[in-house]
């Protein structure tokens, strides 16, 4: 690809993934108590597709990066202060709620204008990246109705790797059932690829690609529009914490043998 | 080692951690700039760019520090006149203060003769002495240890709120994840800083990824790294220390945040400082916040004798004791961490200034010994900085050591901080004479404001912590003492939950839920993580030393058990389980402990 | 009146899998309890003869098929028109279907187009007050809702591993195959094939009654200092073997092991258990040398019965994550395990 690739990344916030989290239902439905104070993160998944989409691009000159977050604004800033070190990108903010309990529909319909509103961004060279799910809503369904918002019927899911042939075109891995993978042949832009861990480490920090993409970001920010969820379109009878406890034999003073029996045993029931 | 290829980055202003400090030199230098009529400051550093002002933070988010904090907050409340306190997580005015004298209901402590005498006294008339719950309420407290008007804050909403209004300015970008390694130092000058190598093996040798900390090039770095951190050290160990100045009293400060059960309806802002119990020379700290949730802690400091020095343990005996477990009992772990102090104060101040740097908050000596209370001070000394630097921007004036010493210093001298800090001084001297004398000593500087002390002299490491054998010479017959020796080290365990339950602390009945494993706050509480590709930043130097030390202390007082038992007696260390409290650097009597600057730590936002 | 549609994949040998029996079992108890419901079944695939006659005394009211050598595999573009053209034609109010990889790829963007609300991870249906509900897990397993939508169409995938897969007998049945329209467009993806990570054997077995976990612990230093890779290695493997349970393993030791470091070469993230790993459906599971650290027990949510053996008696496991916590050295514990197997 001589001019290169269009590769936005859709990703959200979610809570850093040791926080302790505990549902409250509020005027607007279900949601995290103390949200806003939690400590959040890129979506971990989408975060391999934005460090993958990062990788791509460094190979294919001409090629630009849009992450386009749908989040609360002060939040997002904070995820940014360390995203924005590890490759660059140009931000597309859409200020909203990051909860995983708004509807992926609504999402999606918001996620897709915001990309449609990319002033130069070209359909041809065109890939759409995310998390194949998140780690809120964890529906993994959100990527495929941005893709056919924008009539894109060549999508991918599970995406573990993503290698350019020669002729441009795509050699696509998926998981799929069993813990193998689906190959597949595409023959190129434009594309959707839900990613799963991919192939790359996460980057390290790099001040001087902070301080470029943060001239922009704050801009960004500032300028973010609501993304207006009209909400409400999923009735909550329920939520809550499963309860998780359960009593916990702790067998201190048995020989591995007489633990190896047990757990045989056990196994054979 | 050939010198790697590094790549380099010149700013303007390059500040070194942010806490308070660096939160009230930020606001103050970006509002400035934003604000100014005219043209933006023209960057000297990167020609054509406004002013470029980046400040490095080592944690992992603006919001994971560690600190109590009820706070007069003269100083911040004077950045954000009109503060709305709701606004600020977790913040809230202080509607009620108290501070209380706790007995010991075990037994357990090792009081001095006439604390006994008064324990006793205590328990036989209680009516008289309002005796409540194995506490008093002390019936007249000197008024430099009240807080009245001022806020109980948890530093990580603090910091992250701070954090936000300043970035939103545009005018100044805060990195966290991005430890500075050292100064850049050329002739005398702070030419900048250098961060980390990242994509390195545990021993700072390049492996998958390898990418040489980059070298910021600064006009002006300014270091507000705290109590322990390694680049204000740098600088001490380079440029040296004012005459007479010496950092040799420390704390670690370990604290939770505690889910109040359903039915505790104690005021937001309520604020308890204690002493006398875990031990009489650990203070102990209460502070409610909006929401249920309470902050509950103690300070260990240096001149505690105890070799098997465990804050973690204390602690958990400290909320248990009847005053406040009629609190806490049946509340939820939501936090936990724990930090150093330096406990100098004014006595501990490094050169503020020098060429093309300056130094503010904690690590600059700006703490309070005698109110303990460093947050607005730190805050204090980083807005008298930013104005001091507008000045010297506005004329045109090159961060010179004279340039800093009569702009910043100056200010700094003529504040009500250094008025405060000169009384302060002196005030925790007596302490080092024994727990009384300290108590007698506090209680007389804060009353005479600064005129008496009772003097003392801070023991240098080496002599600070007596040999086990010895400390518990009039409690376990040494026989006893090497039997728990080896079963302790047959278990790779450390010494003091055995030796303490063998002088009486009862043991720790785990629910769960607030009495949880050490292990168990570090994930439930403090969230500790650790990335991959950096140096560990926890070094011992000369192993050898650490082979025939008698103490261990580090593994005793190491605040995340990141600290372990290891081969031939020579410790190990994990970084997976670190908190970056600092506190090993300064326990360890050999001063056989590299304390560096990582990633990682802690990933509570609410402590 | 719902109308419901289920939709099954049918694989290359003309069979439907035991998520897709699931699911009819699922679809015939909703339309069961939903009076005045009809149902439907739509079949996609090469060929759906066999499929259908798997299940013809399933108790939907019709089978539908879109099939060709189109859609024979799994892939977005003719999965998702053979779904619209199914869902049009049975003008479905409630679309089912198997949330495995060929239907979670192509329903979102079909159920788009049909102007669709879309559910999926559904772990149980129900029908209260005549009402449809489900049940879901967000924040990766942590929290649970009940939920229902008042709109319609209403796509929802449903979980394996939650309901007896339907088993009554085949039989014959009328199959009404919709004309498909194949565009050409849909040529730009071909399915090329399977390919199984680069490992001499395959460990993940979703179907296996035992999910054995190993941890960072196998490469740790070990109380006499060293740490036994190779001994590790082949305790884990051999026991694998030995019962046909199926390998997961903890973030840390798949990141040693994908560091280059070759510490455990059969591990990969496919194996990752947790948070950002998956979510395995087991009756058993077994811990080694795994701390039960909250991001990966996240994993356990679907693993009925737990035990763990670690050297440390205060690991995640001990505080309520497993049924049983045995303190020990894994290494005695597995060796003996896989001698007592034979
Ligand atoms: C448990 C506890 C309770 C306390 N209670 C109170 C109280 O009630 N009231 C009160 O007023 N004060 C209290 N204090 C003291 C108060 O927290 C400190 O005085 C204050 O935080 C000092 O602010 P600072 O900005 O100077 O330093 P810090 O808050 O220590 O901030 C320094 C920052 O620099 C970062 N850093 C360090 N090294 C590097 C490096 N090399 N590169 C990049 N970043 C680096 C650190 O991670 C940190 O975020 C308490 C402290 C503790 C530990
Ligand atoms: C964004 C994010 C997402 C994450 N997602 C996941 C995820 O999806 N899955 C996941 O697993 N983790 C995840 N984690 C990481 C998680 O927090 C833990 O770090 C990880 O699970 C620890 O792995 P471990 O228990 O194998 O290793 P360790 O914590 O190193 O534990 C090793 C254990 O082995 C024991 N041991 C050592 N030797 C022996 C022996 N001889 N016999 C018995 N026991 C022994 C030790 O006592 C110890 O408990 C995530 C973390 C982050 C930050
Ligand atoms: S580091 Fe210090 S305290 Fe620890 S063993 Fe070595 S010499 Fe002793
Ligand atoms: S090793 Fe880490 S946690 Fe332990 S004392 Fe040192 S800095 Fe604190």
């Amino acid at each position: 690809m001589s001019n290169g690739y269009h590769i936005v990344v859709c990703a959200g916030i979610v809570p850093d993934p040791l926080q302790t989290l505990e549902p409250v239902t509020g005027p607007q439905g279900p949601a995290l108590r103390n949200e806003m104070m939690l400590p959040a993160v890129l979506d971990p998944w989408a975060a391999h597709a934005l460090y993958e989409a990062a990788h791509l691009a460094r190979n294919a000159p001409g090629s630009k990066v849009w992450l386009v977050s749908l989040s609360p604004k002060a939040k997002l800033q904070q995820v940014m202060m360390t995203i924005a070190q590890k490759v660059p990108f140009e931000l597309v903010a859409l200020d909203g709620p990051a909860s995983g309990f708004t509807d992926a529909g609504e999402t999606a319909v918001a996620l897709a204008r915001a990309i449609q509103a990319i002033p130069g961004l070209d359909r041809s060279r065109l890939l759409v990246f995310g998390g194949w799910e998140s780690a809120s809503r964890g529906a993994g369904a959100t990527l495929q109705m941005v893709g056919e918002i924008l009539g894109i019927t060549d999508q991918f899911q599970g995406v573990d790797a993503l290698e350019i042939q020669s002729d441009g075109s795509f050699r696509i891995l998926e998981r799929i059932e069993g813990g193998v993978h689906q190959v597949s042949a595409c023959a190129g832009p434009p594309a959707v690829l839900g990613w799963a861990t991919g192939t790359l480490p996460e980057p390290p920090n790099q001040p001087q690609i902070g301080m470029q993409n943060m001239r922009a970001i704050m801009p960004a920010l500032q300028g973010a529009q609501p993304a207006g969820l009209a909400g409400g379109k999923i009735e909550f009878l329920e939520v809550r914490i499963p309860s998780v406890r359960r009593e916990t034999q702790v067998i201190k003073d048995l020989s591995p043998e007489e633990i190896a029996k047990e757990i045989v045993e056990w196994i054979k029931e | 080692m050939p010198e790697p290829d590094r790549q380099q980055m010149d700013v303007d202003i390059a500040c070194v951690g942010f806490g308070p400090a660096a939160g009230g030199f930020l606001i103050t230098l970006a509002r400035r700039l934003a604000d100014r009529d005219g043209p933006a400051l023209a960057s000297r550093m990167a020609p054509g760019m406004p002013l470029q002002v980046v400040c490095y933070e080592r944690a992992d988010d603006m919001g994971f520090g560690v600190s109590g904090v009820a706070t007069r907050a003269r100083a911040i409340r004077e950045s954000f006149p009109g503060l709305d306190v709701s606004e600020i997580p977790l913040a809230a005015e202080i509607s009620e203060e108290r501070i209380l004298y706790l007995l010991d209901p075990y037994g357990a402590s090792r009081r001095p003769l006439l604390m006994r005498f008064a324990d006793r006294l205590i328990r036989a008339f209680p009516r008289l002495f309002r005796c409540d719950r194995d506490a008093i309420e002390l019936p007249f407290t000197p008024e430099f240890l009240h807080k009245a008007g001022g806020l109980v804050l948890s530093i990580g909403q603090f910091n992250s709120w701070v954090g936000q209004q300043v970035m939103m300015t545009g005018a100044a970008q805060i990195w966290p994840g991005s430890p500075v390694a050292e100064p850049l130092i050329e002739e005398g000058r702070v030419a900048g800083v250098r961060l980390i190598d990242q994509g390195v093996d545990r021993k700072g040798n390049p492996a998958g990824g390898y990418l040489p900390g980059m070298d910021i090039r600064s006009a002006l770095t300014v270091i507000g790294d705290g109590p322990a951190g390694p680049v204000g050290r740098k600088l001490d160990e380079v440029f040296g220390m004012p005459e007479g100045h010496r950092r040799d009293e420390w704390a670690v400060g370990m604290k939770f945040v505690v889910q109040l059960p359903e039915g505790v309806d104690l005021k937001p802002g309520t604020v308890f400082h204690t002493i006398g119990y875990p031990e009489p020379e650990i203070f102990g700290f209460f502070y409610v916040h909006p929401g249920r949730l309470a902050s509950v802690g103690i300070f260990v400091p240096s001149w505690f004798e105890n070799p098997a020095r465990t804050a973690y343990r204390y602690l958990q005996h400290y909320i248990q004791h009847p005053y406040l477990w009629r609190y806490l009992k049946g509340g939820t772990l939501r936090s936990w961490g724990a930090k150093s102090i330096q406990e100098s104060g004014r006595r501990g101040e490094p050169y503020l200034a020098g060429d093309g740097y300056a130094r503010i908050g904690e690590g600059s000596g700006s703490t309070n010994v005698l109110t303990g209370s460093g947050v607005d001070e730190a805050w204090a000394t980083g807005v008298l900085l930013a104005e001091a630097v507008v000045d010297l921007l506005e004329k045109g004036e090159p961060f010179t050591r004279e340039n800093l010493e009569r702009a910043y210093v100056g200010r700094r001298r003529r504040s009500w901080l250094e008025q405060e800090s000169r009384v302060a001084e002196k005030a925790r001297d007596g302490f080092h004479r024994g727990v009384i004398a300290g108590f007698i000593g506090m209680g007389l500087t804060g009353l005479s404001g600064g005129r008496l002390a009772v003097p003392g002299r801070p023991k240098p490491p080496r002599k600070r912590f007596p040999r086990v054998e010895e400390f518990f010479a009039d409690r376990i017959p040494r026989g006893e003492i090497e039997k728990i020796r080896q079963e302790c080290a047959a278990q790779a365990k450390p010494l003091h939950d055995a030796l303490m339950e063998r002088c009486g602390w009862p043991k720790i009945e785990y629910d769960g839920k607030l009495l949880v494993s050490h292990q168990d706050a570090l994930l439930m509480g403090g969230k500790v993580q650790a990335p991959a590709g950096v140096a560990d930043h926890v070094v011992f130097l000369y192993p050898k030393l650490c082979e025939s030390c008698g103490t261990r202390i580090c593994v005793e007082m190491c605040s995340g058990e990141a600290i372990h038992p290891g081969e031939d007696g020579v410790p190990a260390f994990d970084r997976e389980k670190c908190v970056h409290c600092g506190a090993c650097f300064w326990n360890c009597p050999e001063e056989n402990i590299r304390f560096e600057a990582g990633p990682g730590g802690l990933h509570s936002a609410e402590n | 009146m719902e109308k419901i549609l289920l939709l099954l994949g049918v694989d290359a040998e003309g069979k439907l899998s035991k998520a897709g029996l699931e699911a009819v079992e699922q679809a015939r108890r909703l339309a069961c309890s939903l009076p005045g419901a009809s149902w439907a079944v739509g079949l996609v695939g090469r060929d759906a003869q066999d499929a259908a006659r798997q299940v013809a005394n399933c108790g939907a009211g019709k089978f539908l098929a879109v099939t060709g050598d189109a859609f024979a595999s799994p892939r977005y573009a003719s999965d998702a028109a053979a779904a619209e053209a199914l869902a049009r034609r049975s003008e479905a109010t409630l679309i089912l279907a198997p949330a495995d990889s060929r239907w979670m790829r192509a329903l979102p963007g079909a159920a788009h187009r049909l102007g669709a609300a879309v559910d999926t991870h559904i772990a149980a249906v129900e029908v209260a007050d005549g009402a449809v509900q489900v049940r879901r897990w967000y924040y990766r397993q942590r929290i649970e809702a009940q939920q229902t939508r008042r709109s319609r169409p209403w796509v929802l995938l449903m979980d394996a591993g939650n309901i007896e897969p339907w088993a009554g007998e085949a039989g014959e049945t009328a199959l009404e195959a919709l004309p498909a329209e194949v565009a050409e467009s849909w040529d730009r993806t071909k399915v090329v094939g399977v390919e199984a990570p680069e490992t001499d054997e395959q460990t993940i077995r979703p179907d296996a009654g035992l999910l054995f976990v190993a941890g960072a612990g196998w490469t740790k230093k070990q109380p006499d200092g060293l740490s036994h890779l190779e001994e590790a290695a082949e305790l884990i493997l051999d026991f694998v073997r030995k019962t046909k349970c199926s390998l997961g393993s903890s973030k840390s030791l798949v990141e040693l092991s994908s560091e280059g470091q070759a510490v455990l070469p059969f591990l990969t993230h496919l194996h990752q258990v947790g948070q950002t790993g998956s979510t395995p459906r087991h009756p058993k599971g077994l811990a080694t040398c795994c701390h039960g650290e909250e991001p990966h027990v996240v994993g356990w949510r679907f693993i009925k019965e737990r035990r763990a053996v670690n050297l440390d008696p205060n690991c995640g496991w001990a505080q309520g994550k497993a049924d049983v916590l045995y303190v020990a050295d894994a290494f005695a514990v597995m060796r003996e395990v896989n001698r007592l197997l034979g």
